[in-house]
């Protein structure tokens, strides 16, 4: 990482901390469909394990799988 | 799927957990965003002990705040699964009863911050996390989320 990026990231969390919660979260949270992921209502795993291979089933580009 | 997460929402999940006694903290990039780190994610994500006490507290809190829970739903939240998701709320939300590079809740519990009355897992536990999770998401984002940790032990205390 380049110094300057690393500047913009500290300008960001300066300009961060001068807004309320409230607004940072309107900015934060967003709702983009998922494939896979969004398309049971619910789902549950009887270990983190199973989770993972869950996960390394999803699409690729999502970036759920395990970072080689 | 539901709508975007917001304050309203947070403010209201954190009462109702708090009214029936679960013991929960906010997780993952969501409990970042509230410690102040500027990014962008889908989901709520909250760490809860697992135990079947609190598992009862959870899934009452839930249907209070509209979740649609089944019987056989509640009684896996009950007993403790290790990761669940849930879609069909008036958020998404995933609630996780064992998160990687955590060693138990009672310790994250103790270094937890509270951010306007909602707990959040330290930044500490926050990055541990995603660096044992190891997903490729984490790894993008754990430079920055190093750098906003170094940048928060600059700020006055009691300032996220």
């Amino acid at each position: 990482m380049s110094p300057q990026a690393h500047d913009e990231w500290i300008r960001d969390f300066e300009a961060a901390a001068r807004r309320p919660l409230e607004l940072r979260m309107r900015y934060a949270f967003i709702k983009t469909y998922k494939p896979v992921l969004d398309d049971a209502p619910y789902r549950a795993f009887d270990t983190m394990e199973d989770y993972r291979r869950f996960c390394e089933s999803l699409p690729r580009w999502l970036g759920y799988g395990r970072a080689v | 799927m539901g709508a975007p997460f917001s304050y309203p929402q947070a403010v209201a999940i954190a009462e109702a957990l708090a009214r029936h006694g679960v013991r929960f903290l906010f997780l993952g990039k969501s409990g970042a965003i509230l410690l102040g780190f500027p990014d962008t994610t889908q989901d709520a994500d909250l760490f809860v002990e697992k135990s079947e006490d609190n598992g009862r507290a959870i899934v009452a809190a839930l249907v209070e705040l509209g979740f649609p829970l089944d019987s056989t739903q509640r009684g896996e939240i009950e007993r403790g699964k290790d990761f669940v998701q849930i879609r069909t709320g008036p958020f998404d939300l995933d609630l996780v009863f064992a998160p990687h590079g955590i060693e138990n809740f009672a310790e994250a519990a103790r270094r937890a911050v509270v951010v306007e009355g909602m707990p959040v897992c330290h930044i500490d536990d926050i990055i541990r996390s995603k660096e044992a999770a190891h997903r490729e998401k984490d790894m993008e984002s754990l430079p920055r989320l190093r750098a906003f940790r170094d940048w928060l032990r600059t700020r006055p205390p009691g300032r996220a």
